[in-house]
């Protein structure tokens, strides 16, 4: 009877400790990057999701740094390096589940620095990737605000070039701004970004 | 009691567990021993760890205790991994190397111009094929504005360094295209079979290439069809000089692209004044398409083209009183399957097989020639990689080609002509990184040509190095050699040929910067063992040699920029090149009529967005280039005048869906002239009269409607992806 009081005491406490330390490690991650230190907040997702091979949210989070990072990168092999990170990281997950809506938006936004990064070399290629990735992220979750906004937002910024009516694509930005507003994160690290953006291009649509 | 005392003891163990910390310092620095900033160092499969700072130092506490992997990770290195004694790592080095595959290694790249997204240094765009003025679609033509290369108006094929058109070779997806052209005759233009829109990448190489590839003396131009379809789509195109239609499907593994092309040049030359006169105008048929699917561990890719083409047409010939009627028919036919994929580890294996067929019914005058050729290829490469720093590759290659014709004047005695040629090849190829600045690739090739029982064996070399970040050498050497062309080799029941031959040796500098690329090539190439014969015209009993020789040495230079000013995007070729052979029926050595010293090729895209279009210039400049006035006492003792050509395009955007395209070459109309066909025998006053040979029409107009149609916006469809 002892022992198995020990037994499950301390299995408990292991799991009670693993629940924190994984939430101790996130919070602090995601202090990190908040402070704009990204190498460093990369660096700690990272050490999470080698030793938590059960959440996508660490690798989830490796790839988004890495991306977002590439965005404001100047320097393409640096770029490079910064997508290939990610890409690598989110590969990873992507493999153990390929019904997750928000993986794909994060992949519609690997391919989009791409194109940011080099139009001329890179846009014919990835830009119906970008699209592709959107439209497998609403299909798997139809009401994942990310998806609507983020299809709607990579069109809004060609628009200028191709000359696409821009109409409908707003109509999807307000969409978006409203699924944003019902929208409950799974768990409190789970994705919930991408509100603010919203409201700014839907600035620029009046 | 008991209880409560274990209860006890198990929380004491389990904090006395926890709170046992350990701390693990030290520093992390490259291969020259300069620190490390960012570098992520951490026990694998826990949480500790930490990030190095400006100086490369590190600093964590761990709960962990025994044995543990000790990670060091950063983008621009090779993850380190090692085994540690957590309790007794205190203030130790980390050596991390260097990354290899990083992007900013050193590639080899003398002789090599590469386009795709895998090329590092991209000479060439995907789209510059089609939207490079004067190009109108055809890859040799977009090629052709790349130094190195000379224009050859007439002829319309790629002549590379002083070599012939023949000595270039065109691989789809590693496996040679044995009729890579459209059919020609006499002083008409033919341009490439390929539709660029199917291929992703091309390396075009003007010399040093890899040991590979062979049976090419002077260049070899690498196709790759793309490894994925980007989308489904319909697309449509409207021309003035004919109808293209394509269709792409796309599955879960695999997709399906076909393109259908219908070409009738009547429209046109009905409102442009020809040179020539047409009984009929050139039309074409062809249609390609590529299946491909994606297995687990690799691709298979089906290409397959067809296409007929047809036209009559009556030129002027110097030795005749009335023109001379040409009437041309050509079926051809290709195939080509490959399968490339990965096993074990670090294995790659490509293997595939190509056929061939042309069918040409031509007649010329009163005479007619029926000819055909079928040519296969079959290949399987493997490689491996030993080491970030070692890679070896080896493989072999069968090229089987079978040719007959038949002439007949129905004057003299029917005559056919034939060949069977089987060529054995197996190669080996060790690619070295020593650092990320140094590398080395050294190959061999050994052949067996039956036909001319014969065995060859050719090193290859090249090495790269890298100065500093954006500036590198390379240097390149090869042998070469390619079984003579076709206009001998039909008459091996006669002679006993041998193969031609070529050295090159190529220095090449670099300098990129993102958005500009300079580079400049230094090569001189040594012609041996061509083939001679004693004859005005190439015949059965011609007494043939192989004691031909020829030298070509020169220097490219080649500027890309894209950061001059906004949407702006330009590049320069010039070419010089001093090139003599004594080949052929050459009296002595000389310069063939195909080379000019100089080639200049200015080419400019601006995107004006207010607009919505491209539009494009570019202008081709050769110097005058020689030929034989039978007059002269001197051989190729004369020089046409200089060849210039300015092409404008323009495309306009009327919805990312819909372009409108117009195009027109030689918008001055200068009336260029390739060079002269002089009478085989003189007039009643001792004079060998002349005629220019000329373009078939001074310019080129096209105008055409592309639309395609894609519906990955239908959610439907996407449920299939």
């Amino acid at each position: 009877m002892t022992k198995i009081i020990t037994v499950i005491t301390l299995f408990i406490c292991s799991l009670l400790s693993a629940q924190t330390q994984f939430e101790q490690g996130m919070g602090k991650a995601f202090g990190l990057w908040k402070e704009g230190k990204n190498t460093e907040a990369s660096a700690m997702f990272e050490r999470i999701a080698t030793a938590e091979k059960n959440s996508y949210l660490p690798n989830y989070y490796v790839a988004l740094i890495n991306t977002t990072s590439a965005f404001s990168e100047k320097d393409k092999t640096k770029v490079d390096l910064l997508l290939t990170k990610a890409q690598d990281a989110l590969d990873t997950e992507i493999i153990k589940d390929q019904a997750n809506s928000e993986l794909y938006v994060l992949q519609a936004l690997i391919y989009t620095a791409y194109v940011v990064a080099d139009p001329m070399t890179n846009g014919m290629k990835y830009s119906a990737k970008v699209m592709e990735a959107y439209a497998k992220a609403k299909v798997l979750n139809p009401n994942n605000p990310r998806a609507v906004f983020g299809e709607a937002d990579y069109q809004l910024g060609g628009a200028k070039w191709t000359g696409v009516d821009t109409k409908p694509l707003c109509a999807q930005v307000n969409k978006a701004i409203e699924l944003f507003g019902t929208f409950k994160p799974e768990t409190p690290f789970s994705p919930k970004w991408g509100l603010e953006r919203a409201l700014e291009t839907q600035k620029n649509c009046k | 009691m008991k209880t409560k005392l274990l209860f006890t003891i198990s929380f004491l163990l389990f904090a006395a567990f926890i709170f046992a910390q350990n701390t693990i310092y030290g520093k992390v620095v490259d291969q020259k021993g300069k620190p490390v900033a960012g570098a992520n160092i951490y026990l694998d499969g826990t949480y500790d760890g930490a990030t190095s700072s400006e100086t490369g130092e590190f600093s964590f506490e761990t709960t962990e205790a025994g044995n543990k992997f000790l990670v060091v990770s950063f983008l621009l290195f090779e993850t380190y991994k090692q085994e540690i004694d957590v309790t007794n790592y205190k203030n130790q080095t980390v050596k991390l190397r260097e990354n290899i595959n990083a992007l900013d290694a050193v590639v080899i790249t003398a002789g090599t111009l590469e386009s795709g997204e895998k090329a590092r240094v991209s000479v060439l765009k995907p789209l510059d094929i089609v939207t490079t003025a004067g190009s109108a679609g055809n890859i040799v033509a977009a090629l052709q504005t790349l130094p190195g290369t000379q224009t050859v108006g007439e002829d319309g094929r790629l002549f590379v360094r002083g070599g012939e058109a023949s000595e270039t070779q065109t691989f789809v997806d590693g496996i040679r295209v044995a009729q890579p052209y459209g059919a020609t005759t006499n002083n008409l233009p033919t341009r490439s079979r390929f539709s660029p829109f199917l291929f992703s990448g091309i390396a075009f190489s003007t010399g040093g290439y890899s040991a590979e590839y062979g049976e090419a003396l002077s260049s070899v131009l690498l196709l790759n069809t793309q490894d994925e379809a980007d989308h489904e789509k319909t697309d449509i195109g409207l021309m003035t000089v004919g109808l293209s239609l394509g269709n792409t499907q796309k599955w879960n593994k695999s997709s399906l692209s076909v393109n259908m092309m219908y070409v009738n040049l009547a429209p046109y030359q009905a409102v442009i004044p020809q040179n020539v006169d047409w009984n009929s105008p050139y039309q074409s048929l062809g249609g390609e398409t590529v299946y491909r699917y994606n297995f687990t561990n690799g691709i298979f890719k089906l290409y397959a083209s067809f296409d007929g083409e047809k036209f009559d047409l009556n030129q002027k010939n110097i030795n005749f009183e009335n023109p001379v009627r040409t009437d041309m028919n050509n079926n051809n036919f290709y195939l080509n399957s490959s399968y490339k994929g990965t096993f074990g580890t670090g294995w790659q294996i490509t293997s595939g097989v190509s056929y061939g067929y042309s069918k040409n019914k031509l007649k010329y005058d009163i005479t007619g020639i029926d000819s055909q050729e079928n040519a296969a290829q079959l290949k399987l490469k493997l490689s491996k990689k030993v080491s970030n720093h070692f890679k070896i590759s080896f493989g072999t290659d069968y090229f089987i080609t079978k040719y007959n014709e038949d002439i007949a004047d129905n004057v003299s005695i029917d005559v056919t002509n034939d060949y069977d040629s089987n060529i054995f090849a197996a190669y080996t190829e060790g690619d070295i990184s020593f650092s990320k600045n140094l590398a080395l690739k050294v190959g061999l090739r050994y052949s067996n040509n039956g036909l001319l029982n014969e065995n060859n064996i050719a090193p290859r070399a090249s090495l790269g190095y890298k100065v500093s970040k954006s500036s590198q050498f390379s240097f390149a050497y090869g042998d070469f050699s390619q079984i003579p062309v076709v206009d001998y080799i039909k008459y091996s029941k006669y002679h006993q040929f041998e193969s031609e031959k070529a050295s090159h040796y190529i220095l090449n500098y670099q300098f990129t910067k993102p958005g500009q690329t300079f580079r400049v090539e230094a090569y001189y190439k040594d012609y041996s063992n061509l083939v001679q014969y004693d004859t005005k015209n190439i015949q059965y009993n011609s007494i043939f040699n192989n004691n031909g020789s020829g030298y070509a040495k020169g220097i490219d230079l080649f500027w890309r920029d894209s950061n001059l000013y906004e949407n702006l995007e330009y590049w320069i070729s010039y070419s010089y090149i001093d090139s003599e052979r004594q080949y052929k029926n050459f009296p002595n050595m000389a310069t063939p009529s195909f080379i000019a010293n100089h080639n200049l090729s200015v080419v400019t895209k601006y995107f004006i967005t207010d607009w919505k279009s491209q539009v494009g210039f570019t202008n081709s400049f050769g110097t005058g280039r020689p030929y034989n006035d039978p007059n002269q006492t001197q051989f190729m003792n004369g020089k046409t005048k200089s060849y210039n050509s300015l092409s404008f395009n323009w495309a306009y955007l009327l919805t990312t869906q819909k372009i409108l395209y117009f195009s027109v070459s030689n918008i001055l109309g200068t009336q260029n002239i390739f060079g002269y066909d002089y009478a085989k025998t003189p007039d009643a006053s001792g004079v060998y009269q002349r005629q220019a040979v000329v373009p078939t029409a001074d310019r080129f107009f096209f105008l055409g409607f592309f639309w395609t149609i894609s519906d990955n916006k239908n959610e439907n469809q996407l449920k299939n992806l």
